[in-house]
């Protein structure tokens, strides 16, 4: 499948669920309409035999900065592929400023373990059923916050000037 | 007679420990010798190159992506440049497309040649330590003379290379490429018929080819478990579809395996330099309209990149700016760490040492 | 050393100790400068130069360098790569772990004041000089073998120019 027909098939299949956006460049990108379906999306793309996307290549969280309108400050982007069939997609979440929280996608794909304590631990995403969320890449006493933060700032943190 | 009791106790290694992979803790739960559990501690290099980043423009990314993988920097720069190039369309002239694919594939051959004498190191043999890095000062002298660089090249930008190549540069490559391709004999004969190495890695710390694709493996240590997939070919990127080489697979997936995988793709990799030099077309090396404040429009893209040791993949998020809102990186050893407490538990403690070897793993695009 | 510390007060008194003191001076520093062995401690881009400069090529062997694993058989940290603020209480006690006489060279940009992680970063620790006291600094990103090499020449100078009564206490 070339990548104009995987976007028209995935499009066509998850209608309701999925959105196509225009902002991805090169592979298809979706935007998932329900943060809450995420994992049963998840799920059906993993088991669906024409696209087979069982290998999770990587994930994301973005902190946009918008803060009018609060609830689309977070995202998270999924990026995934299919060994056999050669296919890659994009997915992305749309989380709220307040108490952003996603489902955990280890049952589906285990590689999401890792990326996902990198989401609680810099952005202050919760993740629901990780059992490993804490302390993961920075120092033992940190106490500073969620340093990847657009609005996080800290006594000792120099910023370049700007020319 | 008192009754003999044991308990498990947890030894620490690391994160300074002899073998140069960077700093990484494993905490052991040890039962004597046998190791029950491992937790890999990781965040002692971690840089934030990401939230750098987001505060540089562009072209002033580009030098600090080196830093992410600094034994196969030239990657690290296309993967940066390439995803820049998808989000603004730029068309990157040819003979700027030979230079780059030229420069990746000698610097995956210099990579798995310092694989090869850590790894040697890290088991007990010394010698093909200094036999793997005599060759490869041969390449790092080729790009010295290129962009005056040992390790961290800052050579490829976007829309194209920095600099033109001198003109002594396609017989110098050559001349080294055949004395590493005369060397590899060498190389095998050190380490492949000696029965310590052949106890020490046949067998051990098989990675099951299902468990390695559930938890994101790629690169070397997923074709040497027996899964046909190499970004090079599957997704292909700069002209790798444009020459005839073959994707080396193995098919136990332990320690040997991954070994000798890496030896493999260098005699690919010699195929495929040689099928470049020979192509090499004039022309411009840099793409028009691209100077050094260049502002990709807004949009956000995925690229990867086949590295010495798995997927290199950058996220960015543009909106239209000077500087980029989220540049997010994929490291293929994020995941080769991953998944190690799942498969080298129940074995004794050296045969971690020699599975944590041939893993092939540098803290950097762990922690970034 | 407590012989060694006493030796010069008693040498002073003398008629023509000074020449025991410079005579012991020398044997010392040739021992001291001529066999330094470091600990392999490299975090970064900077060790794979420090690799390099241990092999073949660039030979460390021929100033009587060998590397050591462990700081307590080691009398040179070459601090090679970026101190992160996790990984810095880590130096300080390999840097306590090893036994006097005891030397730091800082190599690369980051171990001197942050090298590229100056600005807009968190995590790094900008320069290495408020947690171990280095005697000699190598600028580069990363600086090729032969500035190591003649980093360490330096130091070798510098060694040799200790006097005795340096260890005597004050």
């Amino acid at each position: 499948m070339t990548r104009e027909e995987l976007a028209a098939y995935a499009t066509e299949k998850f209608a309701g669920r999925l959105t196509p956006l225009a902002t991805g460049k090169y592979d298809p990108l979706f935007l998932v309409n329900d943060a809450g379906d995420l994992l049963a999306v998840a799920r059906a793309l993993k088991e669906d035999p024409k696209l087979q996307l069982e290998y999770l290549c990587n994930a994301g969280a973005i902190d946009t900065g918008k803060i009018d309108p609060p609830d689309k400050r977070f995202e998270i982007h999924y990026s995934v592929a299919s060994l056999q069939l050669s296919l890659r997609l994009d997915l992305k979440v749309v989380l709220p400023a307040g108490k952003p929280e996603v489902e955990s996608l280890q049952p589906v794909w285990p590689a999401a373990d890792w990326f996902e304590r990198e989401f609680w631990e810099l952005f202050g995403i919760h993740v629901r059923n990780h059992n490993h969320l804490g302390q993961f890449l920075l120092p033992d006493d940190w106490n500073q916050g969620f340093p990847m933060r657009k609005d996080w700032d800290a006594p000792d943190f120099v910023r370049m000037p700007e020319k | 007679m008192a009754e003999l009791r044991t308990e498990e106790f947890v030894v620490n290694m690391g994160p300074h420990h002899p073998s140069t992979h960077g700093v990484c803790r494993l905490m052991l739960t040890m039962d004597g010798e046998i190791v029950t559990k491992i937790e890999p501690v990781i965040g002692y290099l971690h840089r934030s190159i990401e939230k750098i980043c987001e505060n540089r423009t562009y072209a002033q990314c580009v030098p600090l992506m080196d830093r992410v993988e600094y034994v196969t920097a030239m990657s690290c720069g296309y993967m940066f440049a390439g995803a820049v190039e998808k989000l603004g369309g730029i068309e990157v002239p040819l003979r700027a497309q030979y230079l780059r694919t030229i420069m990746l594939e000698l610097n995956r051959i210099a990579s798995h040649l310092l694989f090869y004498g850590v790894t040697a190191m890290d088991i007990g043999a010394y010698t093909p330590f200094l036999y793997g890095l005599r060759e490869r000062e041969l390449i790092i002298d080729l790009f010295e003379e290129t962009c005056g660089q040992r390790l961290t090249y800052n050579y490829i930008r976007i829309g194209g290379v920095s600099q033109d190549i001198r003109p002594d540069f396609v017989p110098k490559c050559r001349e080294a490429l055949n004395v590493i391709s005369a060397k590899m004999s060498d190389y095998t004969g050190l380490l492949n018929e000696n029965p310590i190495w052949i106890h020490r890695t046949k067998g051990v710390g098989v990675l099951p080819a299902d468990l390695a694709k559930a938890y994101g493996v790629s690169g070397p240590n997923l074709r040497a478990s027996g899964v046909n997939y190499d970004i090079r070919r599957n997704d292909p990127y700069l002209l790798y579809d444009k020459f005839d080489w073959n994707v080396a697979v193995r098919p136990n997936g332990d320690c040997f395996d991954r070994y000798m995988l890496r030896l493999d793709e260098i005699m690919q990799s010699i195929r495929i330099v040689t099928q470049a030099l020979d192509g090499l077309p004039d022309g411009e090396i840099m793409a028009k309209g691209v100077t050094v404040n260049y502002k990709a429009p807004a949009g956000e893209v995925y690229h990867r990149v086949e590295n010495s040791r798995g997927e290199l993949g950058v996220y960015i998020q543009s909106d239209g700016g000077k500087k980029p809102v989220r540049v997010k990186i994929r490291g293929g050893s994020y995941n080769s760490l991953m998944v190690l407490p799942h498969f080298a538990t129940n074995r004794m403690i050296a045969d971690l040492v020699a599975i944590f070897a041939t893993l092939d793993v540098i803290m950097p695009e762990v922690d970034r | 050393m407590g012989v060694i510390k006493k030796l010069p007060v008693y040498a002073e008194k003398i008629p023509g100790g000074s020449i025991v003191l410079t005579s012991l001076e020398a044997l010392l520093h040739q021992g001291q400068a001529k066999s330094l062995w470091y600990l392999l401690f490299g975090t970064a881009c900077c060790a794979i130069e420090l690799m390099c400069t241990g092999a073949s090529h660039y030979d460390f062997d021929r100033l009587g360098m060998i590397f050591r694993p462990t700081p307590r058989q080691s009398d040179l940290i070459i601090a090679a790569g970026t101190i992160t603020k996790k990984m810095a209480p880590r130096l300080r006690r390999l840097y306590d772990q090893m036994a006097e006489p005891r030397y730091v060279i800082a190599m690369g940009g980051c171990t001197i004041k942050g090298g590229p992680f100056y600005y807009d970063c968190y995590a790094v620790e900008k320069g290495i000089d408020h947690i171990i006291p280095v005697d000699i600094y190598i600028p580069g990103c990363p600086p090729r073998p032969e500035s190591l090499l003649e980093g360490c020449i330096h130091l070798q100078e510098k060694i040799k120019k200790q006097r005795l009564t340096d260890w005597q206490e004050k």
